[in-house]
């Protein structure tokens, strides 16, 4: 990232948080996020822009006391980009490649890869939405909990439902 | 343990399935932070969504102090408004201290009255209950249409004055001699007086004055002495005296066709019984001629009630507005604020419930469908 250039968003420091900072440590896990649950890396460029847009113009309102900073950031992402989704569903198809399939390299790990790329892609979007937090995001159980607006624990349940869906599709994919 | 491998296996495998942002994407992204995400065409957006974007981005405490002030203010702006309409009309020249004493009525005193001498020949020119018909048709003439069409010069309009005069309290006889000399001198008619001299000098007094001299009365009366404040009011009795005519003629009528029917009368019980309804609606008669000369007195003689007050010039121009007036002044504009507040709620209570309920309608709809889009 190129630091220099967002020097001038360091003024977000007096509505309570450190907005540069919050970008800097969370854009790439929100793209991450929005293309794991969109498939389509249009929509996800789009989807990332506005979640980080609606995070710098309402940074006031940010309140610690319900919660992370990134917990607070991905659920303006998740609100974008479910509205991505529901604009490009109503005009047209997503793509639904996440996946460069040319960026897969030849070898036992690349085929492994693979089928779990291709098992995504059979997931519904719930199931999709869970993984991309946790392994694309990298949030704790608890942060997704604070996204989703559920308790920790049914978090952790819908998770592991979500990663069983994830081994079946990725089995039936062999 | 197997189970816990895979699982292992599989969070490995996504990790490494991470997909990265395009590197000019990010800087791109990067430029639009660096910069505070412009609005990309500001031209071309209303204020209104200018105006909603930024309010949107106050923290709600802001938000909710910007509101409180711009509702007081609003408030004190409609009350000044309403209490400096509601002070203006209905007194005529109110609180004119200091007027120099040779100012004139006369020339701005509109004669409201012209024309009730007409009147009252229709009304109450005959007490003996005998009346022509051409009486009884110019006044069904302009019965129909005189309610409405009647023009300010033939409105029967009772006025009344309240003057203060402000005077040396030597010189408090003199004045109120002169009081009556100027009662004297425009017909008028002394109803009560009080005059007090030494320390608490002062003089009291209650006038009939005839309407068509109200202003030569006025005018006579606040050159006496200096004035300190001038009330007059009007009252529009046009109606009230019409419908009172009307009634009588009426009742004339009534009594006219009785007399006819006493006439050709032929049976004793006829006679009689025709003679106690006569009777009754000559009390009517009697009773409503007196309302409709009590009426036309209200319209021809003007109520002037007079004041001589005494005090030093110093502390006059002190004391003529003290701590009672503040009292009232502070009562009457929080009045008129509670009545600016209460009609805002009534106005803006509704709008806001609707307004609230539209949100709401928004948010749910807007939850639900994003909750589709998950579904689909």
């Amino acid at each position: 990232m190129n630091e220099a250039t967002i020097a001038g968003a360091g003024t977000s420091i007096e509505a309570g948080f450190d907005f540069e900072r919050l970008y800097r440590s969370s854009r790439d896990d929100v793209y991450a996020y929005t293309i794991g649950l969109l498939r389509d890396r249009s929509a996800a460029e789009d989807a990332t822009a506005a979640a980080f847009e609606r995070a710098y113009r309402k940074r006031s309102r940010f309140n610690p006391e319900k919660g992370t900073a990134r917990a607070w950031l991905f659920g303006i992402a998740r609100n974008a980009a479910l509205d991505e989704l529901r604009r490009r569903s109503r005009h047209t198809q997503l793509d639904g490649e996440p996946i460069d399939p040319a960026s897969v390299e030849e070898g036992e790990s690349s085929e492994r890869r693979l089928v779990v790329a291709v098992g995504l892609t059979r997931l519904g979007t719930r199931e999709r939405e869970l993984i991309s937090l946790k392994f694309f995001a990298g949030l704790s159980n608890g942060e997704i909990a604070g996204v989703l607006g559920i308790s920790e624990s049914n978090a952790g349940t819908k998770l592991h439902r979500a990663m069983i869906k994830l081994r079946e599709a990725c089995d039936g994919a062999l | 343990m197997e189970r816990s491998s895979e699982y292992h296996d599989l969070a490995t495998t996504l990790a490494e399935l991470r997909p990265t942002p395009p590197p000019d994407f990010a800087a791109e992204l990067d430029e639009r932070v660096a910069a505070g995400f412009p609005r990309r065409s500001r031209f071309g957006r209303s204020p209104f969504s200018v105006l909603a974007a930024r309010l949107r981005g106050l923290p709600p405490q802001r938000l909710l102090f910007a509101t409180c002030g711009t509702a007081l203010a609003a408030l004190a702006v409609a009350t000044a408004l309403v209490a400096s309409i509601d002070s203006g009309p209905t007194v005529v020249n109110q609180n004119i201290a200091k007027q120099s004493p040779g100012v004139r009525f006369s020339e701005e005193m509109p004669r409201l009255s012209k024309g009730s001498a007409e009147n009252r020949a229709a009304g109450v020119g005959d007490s003996s209950g005998v009346h022509s018909s051409s009486d009884i048709q110019s006044v069904q003439a302009t019965s129909a249409s005189s309610q409405a069409l009647r023009s300010t010069a033939d409105r029967d309009v009772e006025r009344s004055a309240r003057i203060a005069l402000l005077a040396d309290p030597a010189d408090v006889a003199d004045d109120s001699a002169e009081v009556f000399a100027a009662v004297h001198d425009t017909d008028g008619i002394v109803l009560h007086s009080t005059t007090t001299e030494g320390e608490d000098a002062g003089a009291r007094f209650d006038l009939l004055i005839p309407s068509a001299k109200l202003g030569d009365a006025l005018a006579a009366l606040s050159a006496i002495d200096e004035v300190r404040t001038r009330h007059e009011g009007t009252d529009d009795i046009t109606a009230p005296t019409l419908a009172t005519g009307e009634r009588l003629r009426d009742s004339r009528a009534r009594i006219d066709s009785l007399l006819t029917q006493l006439a050709s009368a032929e049976s004793e019980t006829e006679m009689e019984a025709v003679e106690v309804e006569l009777r009754d609606e000559r009390r009517h008669a009697a009773r409503l001629r007196a309302q409709l000369v009590h009426l036309h007195r209200r319209a021809d003689f003007s109520h002037v009630s007079l004041r001589i007050e005494t005090g030093s010039p110093a502390s006059d121009s002190e004391g003529a507005w003290g701590v009672d007036n503040a009292l009232g002044n502070a009562g009457h504009i929080l009045t008129v604020a509670a009545g600016v507040t209460l009609l805002a709620l009534a106005v803006l209570a509704p709008l806001s419930l609707l307004f609230l309920l539209a949100w709401l309608a928004h948010r749910l709809w807007l939850r639900t469908s994003r909750a589709r889009a998950l579904d689909a």
